[in-house]
């Protein structure tokens, strides 16, 4: 531990400022309140603060940011890559450090951020305990009141001087460079430290009234008590602030920016929020957290329950910005799970401490925002407002996707949207996708032609199972457009037709004049080694249609399979599910038998972005293909 | 060939128009892209044969209606821009009141000339493609809907409230401020331009699609403000929105 006099630390943030390869922010008045922001000088610091309007993940992670560039002759580029100055950030609060550390956590799971770790690289974080807390603050029970880690320099004043614990060389260095005046701690100063920190500690004006370590079983308790949540988010404003004031959330929007020129443009991410009302809306309109209730619920099991499975951590610092920033007063967690722990005793049902986690986190390299350039090389309309696009990578290699994954498509100017991939791997050189025209990525890619560029990324996400089915009976469900997905595997196992056992197509959609791939369903019915059943919900009656008439489910019982030996393959609209898995499992299917194909909000693909979230599964990674068994107890997953 | 466009206006200040005559450079970059062909803010000539319509005012007059019909069967793409054309705007301020009184109060003994009924958006009257929130709108939103339009998708404008962008801009919150605010169930999109500058969010860009309005009433009370002055807080610019609703 170090010391340095006041007068000598303002002439080291000083010297920090007056260095032009520095960009130094600190805390500086905003009204009456708090923010960082850059240091014109030394005197503008305010250590003294007790939380910042933001927290400091706006540096790292900021409200609006440039992933990529484009324009329309050459393709899409990844963002010039900025010349960072090395950015001092100077007064962070312990409990706005150890969110930064759940954050870099969270941005190196799978895949990791570029954009997020080289702001972080570049960045020297000085921070300071805590002075005067807020009234809100909860961090000392949230044991992140204090740390020993997680930064460069940590300041502790102690009236006419401040301790400096130094955390890094890069912190060492900062010293050395820009600090005079620096001396060792004397015994009594660092006892003095500890002292301090043990006051921090005991100041939170808030109170548990149970060991917040069983905040994630809590939790566990009380999500189908609906009457619970629709009673504490009855004033809800959906407004987002809790979230958007929150220095571990990180759900990001991703929107396309063009120029006015029209062929060129930049693609943007910004902050969204799981608490906003289309947050986990599709382009079909259909919103898959569509009340306050349930979208208040996600927000506290995220913190609490999701990121603690995933991670090992109860994702709140108890930093209480979200209590102090909401009007109707209904965010502060301290309230909120004091309440749920009442619900539970009053329940009568014992909690137990969760068992911690078995967490390994795996980087497999850096997250690609930037699209392959591709090609339209066939556009065959299907139906009224379907078309398959067949597809070829402009450097001329394989997508190399299993099937059942998602690219995600760019149209020039318009943007990005996950589209299921509807060939066989077993199909070379190209790909096809089967759209249907209903947000604003299908529409502006039907209004391309052949020879027309777009952009892909990917393949994305858990597909089919091959090998593992391979001897398996199987009984292929399509309902719609669902038949696109399905397609990939069902096109693959026919072409390794004796690498499976009995093959059966149960296809429905709404009425003849919608059924997709129409030449390759009358080959099918000439096919001996599959079985083949095609159905629509009604026909009009100038329309010729020999199969089945009715919902998808009244074919099932025309088909005979052995259950044991058969897994069902079960794609189409969120609705369907429900029906056609409950008619499998009259038929004795076992639970772990049933495969599906999950469709939700995507944005970023990789696990980051939130959209796909469901409960604690996130469908661009774990899926979009799952066992039956594993999500049938994920509440919003069917 | 460039897409025609046309500028009209009904009950209005003008004020959107006029934040198009102000586009500075990038007007050169718009007329780039579109042909203007009726603007009767800054142009002499005028033509029936355009491609999107932009629709300034509220319809506050039957005789407007036809008008409007007129102008939606000539047009493709029909746009409302600024609070009178999208939500009726504080035009529908007189719908509270009567309308005979109303009518003497700005046309005194000339009143029976001049015909009147409830002022509305002009989603009432015709349908309406795309939407300019806002009073005045920005011309930021205005080229994000003409960029939109030219590029055929459909322009993306926030179904979340006003906090979200104050949050993002780190303002001091104005009910931290001690001032009354309907940003909580006003819709986005104006980068809280108002509170950014110290004052509040007046509501002019209309209500979200689901606003929580008892809370926000409730939120107004509880902060001091007397339940008249809650009351005409909404009257201000969510009129036609909260009689529709």
């Amino acid at each position: 531990m170090r010391i340095i006099m006041k007068e000598d630390f303002e002439k080291f943030v000083s010297s920090l400022i007056n260095d032009n390869s520095l960009n130094v922010i600190g805390v500086k008045s905003k009204g009456n309140k708090f923010a960082f922001g850059q240091l014109n000088s030394a005197s503008e610091l305010r250590l003294d603060y007790d939380v910042t309007l933001l927290p400091p993940k706006k540096y790292f992670f900021p409200q609006r940011e440039t992933l990529v560039t484009y324009d329309v002759a050459n393709g899409f580029f990844a963002k010039d890559p900025a010349h960072l100055k090395p950015t001092v950030i100077i007064g962070v609060h312990p409990y706005d450090i150890v969110a930064l550390l759940h954050m870099d956590e969270i941005f190196r799971e799978t895949k990791s951020d570029p954009y997020y770790f080289e702001k972080r690289k570049s960045s020297i974080i000085i921070g300071v305990n805590i002075q005067n807390m807020s009234k809100w603050c909860f961090a000392p029970q949230m044991g992140c009141a204090t740390i020993d880690y997680g930064y460069d320099l940590m300041l502790t004043d102690l009236g006419n001087r401040y301790a400096i614990n130094v955390g890094s060389q890069k912190g060492e260095a900062l010293l050395d460079k820009y600090a005079k005046n620096v001396t060792d701690a004397f015994a009594r100063d660092i006892q003095l430290v500890g002292q301090k920190k043990q006051e921090i500690i005991n100041s939170s004006q808030q109170k548990f009234n149970f060991p917040t370590e069983l905040i994630p079983e809590l939790l566990s308790k009380t999500y189908e008590q609906s009457g619970f949540w629709e009673k504490h988010a009855e004033t809800c404003l959906a407004c987002g602030s809790c979230v958007l004031v929150c220095p571990t959330c990180y759900c990001f929007d991703v929107k396309e920016d063009p120029h006015l020129s029209l062929d060129s443009g930049e693609r943007i991410r910004t902050w969204d929020g799981c608490l906003l009302e289309d947050f986990a809306k599709i382009a079909s309109g259909e919103n898959f957290r569509p009340t306050r209730p349930t979208r208040y619920r996600h927000r506290y099991f995220k913190k609490g329950r999701y990121l603690f499975d995933r991670f090992g951590f109860v994702s709140c610092v108890g930093c209480g910005r979200c209590s102090s920033n909401c009007l109707p007063d209904i965010a502060n967690p301290v309230n909120l799970f004091n309440d749920m722990y009442a619900e539970v005793v009053s329940m009568g049902v014992e909690i137990d401490t969760p068992a911690q986690p078995d967490v390994s986190i795996k980087t497999e390299g850096d997250i690609n925002y930037v699209p392959k350039l591709a090609t339209i090389v066939k556009k065959t309309q299907m139906t009224k407002n379907e078309t398959l696009f067949e597809i070829k990578l402009d450097d001329g290699s394989s997508l190399n996707h299993v099937p059942g994954q998602f690219v995600q498509v760019s149209v020039f100017g318009v943007g990005e949207a996950p589209i299921s991939v509807s060939s066989s791997p077993t199909q070379k050189g190209t790909f096809q996708m089967c759209v249907r025209k209903i947000g604003s990525v299908t529409t502006g890619l039907h209004m391309l032609n052949v020879g027309d560029k777009i952009g892909i990324r990917g393949p994305f996400g858990h597909g089919f199972d091959t090998e593992f089915l391979k001897g398996k009976d199987l009984l292929f469900v399509a309902g719609g457009l669902g038949i696109a997905p399905l397609r990939s595997m069902f096109n693959y196992v026919l072409d390794k037709r004796a690498d499976y056992g009995k093959v059966t197509l149960l296809y429905g959609c709404k009425e003849p004049r919608e059924q997709l791939f129409g030449d390759e369903m009358v080959a099918l019915e000439k096919r001996e080694d599959v079985e083949f059943k095609p159905s629509v919900d009604w026909c009009p009656e100038n329309e010729l249609w020999t199969g089945n008439i009715g919902v998808i489910t009244t074919l099932i019982p025309q088909v005979s399979f052995d259950p044991e030996t058969t897994y069902a393959i079960v794609v189409g609209p969120p609705i369907m599910y429900k029906f056609v898995i409950a008619d499998l499992k009259k038929r004795n299917v076992p639970d772990d038998h049933i495969i599906v194909s999950l469709e939700r909000r995507m944005k970023c693909g990789v696990g980051k972005c939130g959209h796909c979230q469901i409960n604690q599964i996130y469908v661009c990674k774990d899926g979009p293909v799952f066992n039956y068994a594993k999500i049938k107890g994920v509440p919003e997953a069917l | 060939m460039k897409p025609k466009v046309a500028f009209f206006d009904f009950a209005g200040c003008e004020g959107d128009e006029l934040q198009i005559a102000n586009l500075e450079e990038q007007l050169l970059d718009l007329l780039g892209q579109v042909d203007v062909v009726t603007f009767r803010e800054v142009m002499k000539e005028k033509s029936d044969d355009y491609d999107i319509a932009f629709v300034e005012g509220s319809c506050t007059r039957l005789q407007d209606e036809e008008r409007l019909k007129e102008i939606r069967k000539n047009a493709k793409y029909v746009v409302a821009i600024g609070s009178c054309a999208a939500i009726g705007g504080i035009n529908s301020l007189k719908n509270y009141q009567d309308l005979d009184d109303v009518r003497r109060t700005v046309y005194g003994d000339k009143a029976k000339l001049f015909d009147t009924y409830a002022a509305r958006p002009i989603d009432a009257v015709i349908p309406v493609d795309a939407y300019v929130y806002g009073c005045p709108m920005t011309r930021e939103e205005f080229l994000h809907v003409v960029k939109s339009l030219l590029l055929g998708k459909k322009p993306d404008i926030p179904n979340y409230p006003v906090c979200v962008e104050c949050k993002k801009n780190e303002n001091v919150c104005a009910f931290e401020r001690g001032q009354f605010c309907v940003g909580p169930v006003t819709r986005a999109g104006c980068n809280s331009c108002c509170v950014n500058e110290g004052t509040i969010c007046w509501g002019c860009r209309g209500l979200v699609d689901n606003p929580n309005e008892n809370s926000e009433k409730e939120v107004l009370i509880k902060n001091g403000l007397t339940v008249d002055d809650a009351i005409n807080k909404f009257k201000l610019y969510f009129g036609w929105q909260e009689r529709k609703r």
